[in-house]
């Protein structure tokens, strides 16, 4: 799987000018996470949101986005299978920790039903949260929910994955454990990956190459 | 690209302003007919402008159209102030929530339940003067003479005050709502922030910083009460003195007259309201360009303790007053409905018994059964249409015809509110009696729908579009469909808001008075017809029985609303009793 952004630029209708937010031209190769860094206010979450078909107005993108070799812009966002980690696990509250992963997992068409639960057994066990699976999201803590939210993103099996501010909020101690981590699993699984950040060490730690966006 | 699912929520979505303007225009166009003397029935397919000049014959209409405006605005006005010293005072105050508290009785409490306790508290033998009797401030025992405007004035005084003390607690929570909404909190948190670092106090920071902020948000809904207040039956019925009463009074009353001829007049009558009410909004709007006009007057007069002296007192003695009347208000019903008799000036009943409960029991079956379903089918297709519409914003789609535009929506949301119930309801009777001459209950769900609907949306509208979009889209990223998300993610995620907003719906379609009354012709009773009906009739103990029943129903529904959450929907405990089938299994998505 590659993600490919081909002249891929960001309008802002309200804004005067014909000058892009931003511009991005780039082809992220399977098991890459490619850094984009720049100060707020440059359009990094719009950049997120059109790769996953949610721009809004008064926002506007002119270029191509590829999955491979298709063309994904005009896709609505369900059918592009880009998973997306944000700064919050924003696990769902009314399900419970397996519940959540099984949501994903049932997209995943390749794992029969009868496997599920052993599967996110598995997965939590891997990743330290062994008899999790019944708990409440909410009893979690913030590092062991940030963990759930990964497995989740995964679980459904997606084709690339973006990642914006991962870590901005967990702690100074959870925070290098959990990027070596989520790094790791995404290049085990050859996803191409988008991280936006503010935090030079995030895109230090993601070994790939760095944009940076010029403040506007 | 869109789903079925989308599509169906954008065909909603146009039912939802079907049925918002299509009632009202087609009763204005219904009332403008006979008005100008055409209404076959009656014999008469002409056109004339004879209803206008009966209407303008009649002794003391000027008097009549002069208290609808008066009374409408100066209660308006009242009541938005009242509502705004109270934000400035105590929006950063960590009282809000018990202020949020006191003045929620008058806000569940039907307009005529108000009214009627009213009567109970401040009419010449009620709770008030008995007070100043046993305390023997007065030198005669009776009617004492400081009440003498209360009720049936002829200034209009005893409606505006009725008025005003039943919308405040209405403004405040919609200000309130608006003042919620993320991205104005976060907003209004670094006004306060800043300006205080700069030295203003938080109410003079509150008037001249958060208040520009706040009144275009609450601007609608102000206009909406408005001419709510300008056109409104109940109040200046029960409150208000029968000669001359309010325009929209008159009108109930010459369209109720035995003599069907009258209904030209009466038709007349109302568009002259319809005039008067959007004289009353003309009035508001040039005031509002007076004030915009002076604002850097206001903006730029400092800090003055003079100012901040007597908004805090405003504030508080609302405070006292509030909780003073929702206090007697509870004492007087509540004794009233047990009390054999009571004579004055005592402060207790002469002896307690449960008759009126025992006589009302036997006769409240048909209207309570009758409100009750209503009540919910009404609120449950409301309900439902709200939130077809509050999900078809998330579809992206560009469309000349669909009413995607905000401010049309908007506009069309505020129609029945802004639109007097007296001038299209009688049109939109005259256009049933004319097509549908049997419907009773399809008029009656249509004109409750028309006023269920928007105040439904109002209260879903900022829970549903707060809803962290981020979840939508991890949703999205794992391949949900649109309708997978919405009932797996949304619904019940918002199962508390949805509950909320149809508890609201069960009180609003309960304290119904002139759409019921109207669109039935009196056949389909419910609690508060019969409350307004026993109020102007005799029994003061009865009365009280029925509004004890108007403040308990919409109570009941939001007791239910808070409690059922709570208990089948504790993320703790049953995450899945209230969805059914477990939230993962696609097969039934």
């Amino acid at each position: 799987m590659t993600l490919k952004l081909d002249n891929l630029a960001i309008y802002n209708k309200n804004s005067a000018g014909k000058r892009p937010l931003l511009e991005v031209n780039v082809e992220i190769k399977a098991g890459e996470v490619v850094s984009i860094m720049g100060p707020s206010g440059s359009g990094k979450s719009s950049l997120l949101n059109a790769i996953a078909g949610q721009l809004r107005e008064p926002f506007k993108q002119t270029g191509c986005i590829y999955l491979n070799t298709a063309l994904i812009d005009d896709l609505p966002p369900y059918k592009r299978k880009i998973g997306v980690l944000y700064q919050d696990p924003l696990l769902f509250e009314h399900m419970n920790v397996g519940e959540n992963i099984a949501f994903a997992m049932v997209q995943n068409k390749q794992i029969a039903a009868s496997q599920r639960q052993t599967r996110i057994a598995a997965m939590l066990e891997s990743v330290g949260l062994a008899d999790m699976a019944t708990r409440p999201v909410h009893s979690l803590s913030g590092g062991q929910q940030a963990r759930v939210a990964l497995l989740r993103t995964l679980a459904a099996s997606p084709s690339a994955v973006l990642l914006d501010e991962p870590f901005s909020k967990l702690d100074i101690n959870t925070r290098g454990q959990m990027r070596k981590w989520v790094f790791e699993q995404l290049l085990k699984r050859q996803l191409p990956t988008l991280m936006v950040t503010h935090d030079k060490q995030d895109a230090i730690a993601a070994g790939g190459r760095i944009i940076e966006l010029p403040p506007c | 690209m869109i789903t079925g699912f989308q599509r169906f929520t954008l065909i909603a979505r146009i039912a939802f302003v079907a049925v918002l303007s299509i009632p009202v225009l087609a009763g204005v166009v219904g009332v403008l007919f006979p008005a100008f003397g055409y209404f076959p029935a009656l014999g008469s397919d002409s056109f004339n402008a004879t209803g206008f000049a009966q209407l303008f014959a009649v002794d003391g209409i000027g008097v009549m159209i002069g208290l609808s405006l008066l009374t409408g605005v100066s209660a308006t006005l009242l009541a938005t102030l009242g509502a705004l010293s109270l934000l400035a005072v105590f929006y950063q105050s960590r009282y809000l929530q018990k202020i949020q508290r006191l003045f929620s009785p008058l806000l569940v409490l039907p307009h005529a339940g108000v009214a009627i306790a009213l009567l109970f508290i401040l009419s010449p033998s009620g709770l008030v003067a008995r007070m100043v009797d046993v305390l023997g401030l007065t030198h005669s025992s009776g009617v004492t003479n400081i009440y003498w405007f209360f009720p049936y004035d002829n200034y209009g005084i005893a409606i505006t005050l009725g008025l005003a003390l039943k919308e405040l607690p209405f403004i405040l929570l919609i200000a309130l709502g608006v003042l919620s909404q993320p991205q104005i909190a976060r907003k209004v948190h670094g006004y306060y922030q800043s300006a205080s670092a700069l030295g203003y106090s938080p109410s003079t920071i509150f008037c001249k910083t958060v208040l520009p902020l706040l009144y275009p948000q609450i601007r609608l809904p102000l206009l909406a009460v408005l001419a709510f207040a300008t056109a409104n039956v109940e109040i200046p019925l029960l409150l208000g003195s029968n000669y001359p009463p309010t325009l929209s009074v008159a009108v109930v009353q010459w369209f109720n007259h035995v003599d069907l001829s009258m209904r030209f007049m009466g038709s007349a009558a109302a568009v002259v309201q319809l005039l008067v009410t959007v004289f009353a909004l003309l009035i508001w709007f040039v005031s509002e360009q007076g004030i915009y006009r002076c604002r850097h007057l206001i903006y730029l007069s400092g800090e003055s303790y003079i100012r901040r002296g007597i908004l805090k007192t405003f504030a508080y003695s609302l405070c006292g007053l509030y909780g003073a009347m929702s206090l007697a208000v509870v004492y007087a019903v509540l004794l009233w409905s047990f009390a054999t008799y009571w004579t004055f000036p005592n402060l207790l009943p002469d002896g307690i018994t449960t008759l009126h409960w025992q006589t009302a029991w036997r006769g409240v079956a048909p209207a309570l059964g009758n409100t009750l379903l209503l009540g919910i089918i009404v609120s449950a297709v409301a309900l439902i249409m709200t939130v077809m519409t509050l999900e078809s914003e998330t579809v992206q789609i560009e469309s000349r015809w669909l009413p995607m535009n905000n401010r049309f929506f908007v506009v069309v949301l505020f129609l029945p509110l802004l639109v007097p119930g007296v001038a299209f309801l009688y049109g939109l009777v005259w256009f049933q009696q004319r097509f549908f001459p049997q419907g009773e209950w399809g008029p009656l769900f249509v004109t409750h729908l028309v006023y269920v609907l928007p105040y439904v949306f109002i209260s879903l509208a900022v829970a549903y579009r707060k809803l962290d979009a981020r979840y939508i889209q991890v949703a999205y990223g794992m391949g949900k469909t649109p309708w997978q998300v919405f009932r797996a993610i949304k619904l019940p995620m918002l199962f508390n808001p949805l509950l909320v907003a149809f508890a609201l719906g069960l009180a609003i379609s309960f304290s119904q008075y002139l759409p019921t009354l109207l669109s039935t012709g009196g056949r389909i009773p419910t609690i508060t017809t019969e409350a307004v009906a026993l109020a102007s009739g005799s029994s003061y103990r009865l009365t009280a029985v029925y509004v004890v029943l108007q403040a308990i129903l919409p109570w009941l529904g939001f007791l239910l609303a808070w409690w059922l959450p709570k208990r089948f929907f504790n993320p703790s405990t049953q995450a899945n009793s209230v969805i059914g089938n477990p939230v993962y299994d696609t097969k039934a998505g």
